[in-house]
């Protein structure tokens, strides 16, 4: 589903700044994958380019079997459109547009009439608060709106970043759960945190340091299941 | 427990000062493009008001300095009718009376009708006029004076002889040679050396015609000996004029030398200076202008304000959060308004700059148009300082007071407010919640312009108001000159009728229609239908008092009659124009009080009051003009008398032919097409449509700008909502069109309401302004279609496509930076 090959990403023209270094990576449909690694590793600039916000500067990024390292403009708003969706630690959903309509929107952009947005946000445990506006929800509640936004798109690759960085425990638990979810409903979901606790719970965990991948694979300690996670 | 102290030093504040006045300077390089925009919109509203409202002190005081130079009377003199006296007689008489010493000065003159023949080669130029005779042994008359414009002076030898000047505005209109010939009454041929301007003429205004007859009407000064020769009255004088010293009493001396010229057997006129048409139009259509100017410029004044205060509000609006970080870090509120305030004294700065340049520009395009449309000997333009200073310091207070008042509200909330709400723009609230309720069609995108205009009411119908006033300026003003130029034209189609090329000849006196004089006019080759015509000049009272001008023809002539408007005619009596009618307060049926002429004697008239019933009402817009049938004649004594034909040219003729023909003969004191007054209005319209268009620019321009900052700024606002559609890919051109939707909202909006008022100012100008300064003229409110494609163009079609100029900083967007902005 997503097929990373020698990406590197550099900022700055003078003296560049090594973001990502000689990136392979590889995730399946269905695959809860857990990308961590300390402030400044390159972790979000890795969600990016697989999301293409973002070119690389060297390799070659294949998601969704779209080549998005040589796609052109409108391909990547296609691809964007239909392959991924993203989950922001800021959230991001509009604030003009009620919880429901925020959800209406993702179904809208992928083009999927078929989707009921009420029951989409029942499924993240806010159905009571359809017709409210972002600004009368909490953090947590606006993040699982903006996750509901994410999969009434039903696209196959779903990317967050620092989903649960702004909420508690309690809640960042209910995210991860839903995020779970997704991945065993068939869906690739790459969750960048510097939270190792989170990384717990993961299939695999893909760690950064500097811009490089050190370690890939499950977690040390085996896969543990969510209600032994503390932070 | 010991309180914390803050130390700061010196060298503290200024590192501190010195960060802020970096972050400024970062700012202001931000915003470049804003700053400047915004400070345009300032420029042309303030610069629009200086620059119009100059206008209005440079002809006062250049009327002012005109009059003086050329030492205009104080009191005018006419003897009555065809009398005069010899020359000397009426000079002596003022310098016999009791306030003798009161007087200045006085010039005795001949003062008689003429026409004036300035035809060349195949264009006629066949016009009535007056001719002047003044005493020219010191070059010209020391009391209205003669100001040579173009050519030369008459010198002292030059009495006597075939040599005149001509009104330097006839010469002007009929772009006629600086030195030439003409042909006066009697067929003579003079030279005439040069265009003069004189206090009499600076405003051309004969009885009953349109205000503007410069053109169509020739002024012609000469030496008294000249004049006397060529109209035939050796040795006579008919008029004096006087000025009187700063410490006499005019009326006193008006008084005694009327007198004392009654006592030499004729009637006498007495005229105040103020009183003299010329003079009294001179002024008051420097108030009718300023007025109208007033209004125009107020509200694209108005419409900048709002616009630029708008703007500004929303530029540090957007600083909302980064005030709220700065109120938690405990900067004080001077600091924290530093920012903003910097941003607005830049805008202030380049406010006041281009204020003064649209206003310098503005003003010097009015000073052309004005100098060569209204000649005058002293044009004084002095650059108006004070003014300028005054709209200086109003351009400069907008954007400080705009700057520092969301800073104001900002600083007033709790830090934590005003870091959690973000910039105001990227709230819910607002109406919003009200469309939570009601359903609208589409999906999300269609939605969301909807939705972001309800989020933020206020910023709405700020922008709305702003653009909204601009094109009320522009519908004001185009409307206004539609209704101008509709009424021209009607005035155009109603005197042409089915006879286009119609002429009014005048006959010199009431004349009997089988009158050998009268029946040559009908004999004339040139010459094919021709009837006869009963002009009587009359007053109607009612609710308003109306002169009227009635013309008694057989109403089933075949060559022109007035084309009855609405109901059919009812019976015989008077036709009158609308605008008499509703002035009046009668409708068709009713009857009215007039006040007219009835012949008394053979040549002598009477008035008495008659109660007359409005038979109709006809098309013209003119509203002393006045009919009634053929058998009218009966009740003014007057059967089978005429002092007016209208005549047909022959098949194959000309209306310059019959002209020229006319010209010889006895009976006839002139012939004029009947369309001449309106043809002239018509050409002067054209040539000004120049100068309008200029004006309409600066406020097109202005519409533009402000609907494009609104755009530009929304844009900013609404960065990151963008970005998250881009990052769930929706195309920059969906993104894009949601912007277009919502301005097209604000465009119609604006354009509903900027249409509504500017009605409303076409109404006022038509039935306030115009009412009271052109009463004889009966204008309706019309709009061109040009005007409302204009309108629909600007207001619409403008305010739409401004966020297109978004596109390229869209498509640059850094999506990733912009995302991972936090809230
Ligand atoms: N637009 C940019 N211009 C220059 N350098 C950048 C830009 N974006 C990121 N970087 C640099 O790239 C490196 C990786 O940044 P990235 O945002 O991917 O880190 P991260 O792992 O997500 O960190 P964090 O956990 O703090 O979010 C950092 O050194 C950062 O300074
Ligand atoms: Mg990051």
């Amino acid at each position: 589903m997503i097929e990373l090959r020698k990406v590197s990403k550099q900022f700055g023209d003078g003296v560049p700044i090594v973001a990502l270094a000689d990136v392979d990576l590889h995730v399946d449909a269905g695959e809860f994958v857990v990308v961590l690694g300390p402030s400044g590793s390159g972790k979000t600039t890795l969600l990016n380019m697989i999301g293409a916000l973002d070119g690389p500067t060297g390799g070659s990024i294949v998601v969704d079997s779209v080549d998005i390292s040589k796609a052109g403009r409108k391909d990547l708003f296609d691809f964007r459109r239909t392959s991924v969706s993203f989950i922001f630690q800021s959230f991001n959903i509009f604030p003009g547009l009620t919880a429901s309509e925020n959800v209406q929107f993702g179904a809208d952009v992928a083009g999927r009439d078929e989707i009921d947005p009420v029951s989409v946000l029942e499924s993240v445990g806010l159905g009571e608060r359809v017709d409210q506006f972002p600004h009368e929800l909490s953090g947590g509640e606006q993040q699982r709106v903006a996750i509901a936004r994410a999969l009434a798109t039903g696209n196959p690759v779903m990317l967050a970043d620092e989903p649960t960085g702004e909420l508690d425990f309690e809640t960042g638990v209910q995210i991860l759960e839903l995020l779970q979810k997704q991945a065993a409903e068939g869906r690739a979901v790459l969750v960048v945190t510097h939270n190792r606790e989170i990384s717990r719970v993961a299939d695999r965990v893909v760690e950064l340091s500097s811009g490089r991948i050190v370690s890939d694979g499950p977690p040390a300690d085996g896969k543990a299941r969510l209600e032994d996670l503390r932070w | 427990m010991a309180r914390p102290v803050s130390k700061i030093c010196a060298g503290d504040i200024m590192k501190d000062w010195f960060l802020l006045l970096r972050w400024s300077w970062r700012d202001l390089r931000k915003y470049w493009v804003k700053v400047i925009a915004i400070a345009l919109v300032i420029g042309i509203g303030t610069g629009a008001y200086a620059g119009l409202t100059s206008t209005a002190n440079w002809r006062r005081d250049s009327n002012v300095a005109s009059v003086e130079l050329l030492n205009m009377f104080d009191v005018r003199f006419e003897l009555a009718g065809e009398s005069s006296v010899d020359k000397g007689e009426l000079a002596t008489a003022a310098l016999g009376i009791a306030h003798a010493d009161s007087l200045d000065g006085v010039q005795e003159r001949l003062v008689r009708p003429t026409q004036v023949d300035a035809s060349s080669g195949a264009d006629t130029l066949l016009v009535p006029g007056s001719m002047i005779g003044v005493d020219i042994a010191d070059g010209g008359p020391a009391i209205n004076g003669w100001h040579v414009e173009t050519g030369s002076a008459l010198a002292p030898s030059d009495a006597g002889e075939p040599v005149v000047l001509l009104d330097y505005g006839f010469i002007f209109h009929n772009d006629l040679p600086p030195s030439g010939s003409v042909t006066v009454s009697g067929g003579e041929d003079v030279a005439y050396a040069g265009g003069a301007l004189t206090p009499e003429y600076f405003m051309v205004v004969p009885e009953n015609t349109s205000t503007f007859a410069q053109g169509t009407y020739a002024g012609v000064f000469t030496s008294l000996e000249t004049a006397q020769r060529l109209t035939g009255m050796e040795g006579a004088v008919n008029d004096l004029i006087v000025t009187v010293a700063d410490d006499g009493d005019r009326d006193v001396v008006a008084a005694e030398i009327e007198s004392a010229i009654g006592d030499l057997g004729v009637g006498v006129e007495v005229m105040m200076k103020e009183e003299d048409p010329s003079y009294r139009i001179l002024f008051e259509d420097v108030e009718n202008d300023q007025e109208m100017f007033s209004i125009f410029a107020f509200l694209i004044f108005a419409g900048a304000v709002m616009g630029a205060f708008n703007l500004i509000t929303r530029l540090s609006e957007a600083q909302r959060r980064e005030i709220g970080i700065s109120m938690a870090l405990g900067i004080s509120p001077r600091k924290i308004a530093l920012r903003p305030l910097l941003v607005g004294a830049q805008i202030a700065f380049l406010g006041v700059v281009f204020g003064v340049l649209v206003g310098v520009l503005l003003g010097q395009l009015m000073r052309s148009v004005l100098v060569s449309f209204l000649p005058l000997p002293v044009w004084i333009t002095h650059f108006q300082w004070s003014l300028f200073a005054w709209v200086a310091v109003i351009g400069f207070v907008i954007p400080f007071f705009a700057a520092a008042y969301p800073v104001w509200r900002a600083v007033r909330v709790k830090p934590i407010e005003a870091i959690r709400t973000g910039h105001l723009a990227s709230r819910g609230g607002g109406l919003a919640p009200l469309l939570k309720r009601i359903p609208l069609p589409g999906d999300t995108f269609a939605q969301l312009p909807f939705r972001n205009l309800l989020r933020a009411p206020r910023r709405a119908v700020l922008t709305t108001l702003g653009i909204a006033a601009v094109i009320a300026v522009l519908v004001g003003f185009l409307g206004s000159i539609d209704s101008f130029v509709g009424a021209i034209d009607r005035g155009g189609n109603a005197i042409k009728g089915d006879s286009p090329n119609r002429l009014v000849v005048t006959l010199e006196g009431v004349l009997p229609t089988d009158d050998p004089g009268v029946v040559a006019i009908g004999d004339a080759t040139s010459v094919g239908e021709t009837i006869p015509i009963l002009q009587i000049g009359a007053k109607a009272s009612g609710v308003e008092d109306v002169d009227l001008l009635i013309e008694i023809l057989d109403l089933d002539n075949d060559l022109w009659h007035p084309a009855i408007s609405g109901d059919k005619m009812q019976g015989d009596g008077l036709i009158l124009a609308e605008a008499a009618a509703e002035d009046l307060g009668v409708v068709v049926g009713q009857s009215v009080s007039v006040t007219h002429p009835v012949r008394t004697g053979p040549t002598t008239f009477g008035f008495v009051e008659s109660d007359i019933v409005v038979a109709g009402l006809h098309d013209n817009p003119l509203r002393f003009a006045a009919y009634m049938d053929v058998s009218a004649l009966e009740s003014v004594n007057a059967v089978g008398l005429a002092n007016v034909m209208y005549a047909n040219p022959a098949p194959g003729f000309t209306p310059g032919d019959v002209q020229r023909e006319l010209f010889e003969l006895d009976a006839v004191s002139s012939a004029q097409k009947a369309s001449a007054a309106a043809d002239e209005l018509d050409d002067l319209m054209a040539q000004f449509v120049g100068i309008l268009q200029g004006v309409a620019f600066f406020v097109l321009l202005l519409a533009v700008l402000m609907a494009f900052n609104s755009a530009s700024i929304s844009f900013e606002e609404r960065q990151r909502e963008h970005a998250t559609m881009f990052a769930y890919g929706v195309r920059v051109r969906k993104a894009l069109r949601m912007a277009v939707v919502e301005n097209t909202i604000i465009g119609i909006a604006a354009t509903a309401i900027g249409f509504g008022g500017g009605l409303w100012m076409v109404w006022w100008v038509v039935n306030v302004t115009a009412k009271e300064t052109m009463p004889n003229i009966g204008l309706t409110v019309e709009l061109s279609p040009a005007t409302l494609v204009t309108l629909v163009v600007l207001g619409i079609l403008a305010v739409a496509i401004a966020p297109l100029f978004t596109v390229r900083r869209m498509r640059r967007m850094d999506l990733p930076g912009t995302l991972r902005v936090m809230e």
